[in-house]
């Protein structure tokens, strides 16, 4: 029974894991470095960000702790547990199986010419 | 809360963060700071849903929803304190009720003994035809020594022993025990020690000499807790002895209960018992090897028990009767004695609290009902902006909870005292009952289970009906289908509710017309302005000519007090539970069983007939003359003549007791009495034989005095006990009680069930009161329209009035045909409790439904007051 928003916030859950598995960051800083990683091809609605990290923390996926910023200012970064590395790897996989079906699917379907 | 605020606080900066780095990196790129924060927050979005989802993401959703419940439920209870108050009294009085009585109910029947491994205990017994009993003292020896399925095994009688200490004399309740016994339950001392098995052999032997035990109860009662009663010296049954120690009052005996005072080893009573191979006055109690199986551990005792009857002479029929086999029960709940007496009415009684307790659930759910149909419009709009019909209901069940907690939290506090007065009433039928009230697991189980029970039944059919319904047409306004729904919903509940309130009052009626039933039975005595007293002289005066005379001397000086017609002393008296018996021979009659022969026995002193009040039928009473050198005579009662003798007449027949030690002792029969009650008003009459006390078959030892005065017998107490000490220093007197007290302590039971049923009826008829009067003015307030338009188009007042009756009796009389066959079914059910009426008569359930129907009368009172003195245009008017 998943809904399109429900897909699209796997996928996003999946985006922030692979962010964090460099190093650690802040919420913001997530948002940066997802849209660099896609080279700005990909624009993450900012407000839903916020309620996918707390849901990846209460199933401990990551772990937050208080910091500075670059600019010398509080705030709360992000690391992935073993967990999440595990999970990252998981999606990871099942990404690319999805993907390549898709693609077979859609390869499939060109009529020759 | 500090965790929560942190948590806030903590998002609150996270989010704020962003938008602030968002806001820095849009300057940049070249927007002014205003400008910037702007654009961020835009682009950000609602911070505060946002912050919603984060919370729900953590599980806090349900906290802050359950506590907005909470405080709305506060809200609306406080602005409406009178049904709340109704709500919350009518909830506890019904949990308090089925809590008390839960507790009795599981102190009774369901608790263990306070012992160590209570499952691990046995009772050991012989058995025949005739029943169980106690093994006899030898019999218990020789399993005790010799027995391997067993880790001990132990001995114990309970009997009121003789005690002086240096306040004087005194009856206690004690218990004879085998030095073993404490050791065998496993019972801890709270001061000194508790008795060894070395205490056990002659006492004197022992190398502490001859020791007992106290109850914690009896020490500070009679020693005023005093810290030094470790090795006081007192007398018990003529023998010196030192108390030991200092037990809890709970572990002294085995029927749980029964108050023990006083311990002491069997070594210290009658010798002679100890030596009978035939003689049942034990009880014996045996912790099971935890190695054996039980069935083994039968099987040892019964071959033991085999050997023991194989050298025991004993005549077959007795045999037959008590000496077939041995038995083992199990002894984890102690004695059966309590439980047995009890138990039927518990049950009826929990049956009827249930009752009540779902009288008050129904009326409490009508009144929600009416509650959450004013309130259409509120919930509309919720549904309207997004609530989901799941956190309505939610809402409603949290209102239902609270009432229900509250009205347990009341429950609680009724429950105590109810508990109190039952105690006291199980306590009237004789000794003072010591139960063990403390909360345990069950009680809390049972009171968790029913507040969950009573919050679903009050709240889920009210929430399920409104929420049912679409918001739009209650936002219209439009009355029709929910109100229409929900008034026919409530309409059966009260009829449910009268129903109910039947059942109780029929109930009620039951248990009252038993009562004065057995009070007006004919006992065969006359009880009123009776007195009676045990009195026990020293032991060396049992069975002496010195006794005999001070038995006269008495009698003489009693008698000279101005209030007293009569005086007499006999062995013993009826409605005390003490009983007597004897084996007759009877010429010309042939017993077609052993218990034929069987007969109660009872001397007494040649005034007793008068001074009982009990009539002669033929021959003549008991003088002076029939004393230890005169032929022998006795008197019959009417049963035991015909029994015996047939049509015959009994008079100049001769009897033989065969039983007796002595060589059989002929009588010849002299008299016949009418037949009186023994044991109590209910029992059927048994055969009863009266001797002169100075031609009893035995030694005649403690006795009791009967006094008849003019007028009330209470008063006397004093003068008549005084005047026996006057007579002989030395004589023991206790007991002291009159006739109609001890009458009515026979009927304890009786009259709980009758007062507890009372009570439940009429907080029934009250509750189906107030709920047929919710109802009723719930409806007219909803035809108010209609009654306008009919006063306008010209009904009278009569009319309007004889309309709302109307719906009031009508629903009366539903319910109480309803509650009809229900009562019935009661009344079939609590037979064996019932007594002088069979099952449900027209007259009772006649009465009953004439109270609810004049309840209804009440109800529609006040609504069809308010109903005539509405303005026609004003009603038509109101919406």
């Amino acid at each position: 029974m998943a809904k399109a928003g429900d897909l699209l916030q796997g996928t996003l859950e999946m985006l922030i894991l692979k962010a964090l598995s460099l190093n650690p960051l802040h919420g913001y800083g997530i948002l940066i470095r997802i849209q660099q990683l896609s080279g700005e091809r990909l624009q993450i609605q900012q407000g839903s960000l916020y309620p996918a990290l707390y849901r990846m923390e209460a199933r401990g996926l990551i772990v937050p702790e208080w910091g500075e910023s670059e600019n010398n200012r509080k705030a709360k970064f992000y690391r992935l547990t073993p967990a999440g590395k595990k999970q990252l790897k998981q999606e990871t996989a099942a990404w690319s199986e999805f993907s390549a079906a898709i693609a077979g699917i859609l390869d499939a379907s060109e009529a020759p010419s | 809360m500090k965790w929560r605020r942190r948590f806030e606080e903590d998002m609150d900066a996270e989010l704020r963060f962003h938008i602030d780095a968002y806001a820095a990196e849009l300057m940049r790129s070249g927007l002014s700071p205003e400008e910037a924060q702007r654009r961020a927050r835009l682009e950000f979005g609602s911070v505060e849903a946002r912050k919603d989802e984060c919370r729900e993401a953590w599980g806090l959703r349900f906290i802050d929803e359950l506590c907005a419940d909470l405080r709305l439920t506060a809200r609306l209870l406080r602005r409406s304190p009178g049904f709340a108050l109704i709500a919350i009294l009518s909830l506890g009085l019904g949990t308090g009720a089925n809590t008390a009585i839960f507790g009795v109910l599981d102190s009774v029947m369901l608790r263990s003994l306070p012992v160590r491994d209570p499952n691990q205990l046995v009772f050991l017994h012989v058995a025949g035809t005739a029943g169980r009993d106690g093994p006899p003292y030898p019999l218990f020896q020789l399993i005790r020594d010799q027995a391997k399925s067993f880790e001990s095994v132990a001995a114990f009688s309970p009997s009121a022993i003789e005690l002086r200490t240096s306040q004087g004399r005194e009856s206690v309740r004690g218990l004879w025990v085998s030095g073993n016994f404490h050791e065998t339950l496993g019972v801890r001392p709270i001061l000194g020690r508790t008795l060894h098995a070395s205490d056990d052999p002659a006492a004197g032997q022992a190398p502490d000499g001859a020791v007992v035990v106290i109850s914690d109860a009896f020490w500070r009662q009679r020693f005023g807790g005093d810290p030094a009663i470790v090795g006081r010296s007192v007398e018990v049954s003529g023998r010196g002895a030192t108390i030991i120690g200092v037990i809890p009052m709970r572990m002294m005996s085995l029927e749980p209960g029964s108050a023990v005072d006083l311990a002491a080893p069997m070594a210290l009573s009658d010798p002679a018992k100890m030596q009978d191979r035939t003689s049942l006055w034990l009880g014996v109690v045996a912790r099971l090897n935890p190695r054996i199986r039980p069935e083994q551990a039968l099987a040892e005792t019964r071959s033991l028990f085999a050997g023991y009857m194989a050298e025991t002479r004993v005549s077959d029929p007795i045999r037959q009767l008590l000496f077939q086999r041995a038995e083992m029960t199990p002894a984890g709940q102690g004695l059966r004695g309590l439980r047995r007496q009890f138990e039927k009415p518990l049950v009826v009684l929990t049956v009827l609290a249930g009752l009540l307790l779902l009288a008050a659930c129904v009326n409490v759910s009508s009144l929600l009902l009416a509650r959450a149909t004013s309130r259409q419009t509120e919930f509309a709009v919720r549904l309207a902006i997004g609530a989901s019909r799941a956190r309505l209901v939610r809402q409603s069940l949290t209102e239902a909870f609270v009432l229900a907690a509250l009205g347990m939290g009341l429950g609680c506090l009724v429950a105590r005292t109810g508990q109190d007065a039952l105690t006291m009433f199980l306590a009237q039928s004789g000794d003072p009952i010591v139960l063990d009230l403390s909360l345990n697991w069950r009680t809390f189980l049972y009171s968790g289970v029913l507040t969950a029970l009573v919050t679903l039944a009050m709240g889920l059919l009210p929430a399920l009906r409104v929420h049912g319904q679409s918001p739009d047409a209650a936002l219209r306004g439009a009355r029709g289908t929910a109100g229409r729904v929900s008034i026919r919903l409530g309409r059966g509940l009260v009829t449910l509710q009268v129903a109910l309130s039947m059942v109780l009052l029929c109930g009620a009626g039951l248990f009252v017309a038993t009562l004065r039933a057995l009070s007006a039975a004919d006992l065969g005595f006359t009880q009123e302005g009776l007195m009676t007293m045990e009195v026990t002289p020293e032991r060396d005066w049992f069975g002496t000519e010195r006794w005999l005379q001070a038995q006269a001397e008495i009698l003489d000086r009693v008698g000279r007090i101005p209030q007293v017609r009569a005086a007499a002393w006999a062995t013993m008296v009826p409605m005390t539970g003490r009983d007597r018996g004897a084996v007759l021979d009877v010429p010309g009659y042939r017993p077609t069983s052993e218990t034929d022969k069987h007969i109660h026995l009872q001397a007494v002193s040649p005034e007793y007939f008068e001074t009982a009040g009990v009539p002669l039928l033929w021959g003549r009473r008991f003088s002076a003359r029939d004393n230890g050198s005169a032929p022998k005579a006795a008197i019959l009662n009417d049963t035991a003549a015909r029994f015996y003798f047939g049509r015959q007449s009994a008079i100049g027949r001769k009897i033989r007791f065969t039983n007796y030690a002595a060589a059989d002792l002929e009588y010849e029969v002299v008299g016949i009495v009418k037949d009186s009650k023994h044991n109590n008003p209910r029992e059927a009459a048994v055969r009863f034989v009266y001797l002169p006390i100075t031609q009893s078959v035995d030694r005649v030892n403690r006795l009791t005095l009967l006094v008849r005065c003019d007028g009330d017998a209470a008063p006397l107490a004093g003068p008549v006990s005084e005047q026996v000490r006057e007579a002989r220093g030395g004589l023991l007197v206790a007991k002291v009680a009159t006739m109609e007290t001890l009458v009515s302590r026979t009927v304890a039971k009786e009259r709980l069930m009758a007062s507890l049923a009372t009570a439940f009826g009429i907080a029934a008829l009250v509750l189906a009161c107030i709920g047929l009067y919710g109802i009723v003015a719930y409806s007219v307030s909803r035809r108010t329209r209609e009654i306008g338009i009919r006063v306008a188009l010209g009904a009278s007042t009569g009319r309007v009035v004889g309309m709302i009756m109307n719906e009031a009796i009508v629903l009366c009389a539903i319910g109480v045909a309803a509650g009809l066959p229900a009562a019935y079914l009661l009344a079939r059910l609590s037979r064996s409790l019932l007594y002088g009426v069979e099952g449900l008569s027209p007259l009772a359930a006649g009465v009953a439904a004439g109270l609810l129907l004049a309840c209804g009368v009440l109800a529609a009172w006040a609504p069809s007051r308010r109903a005539i003195s509405l303005e026609p245009l004003s009603a038509l008017r109101r919406e």
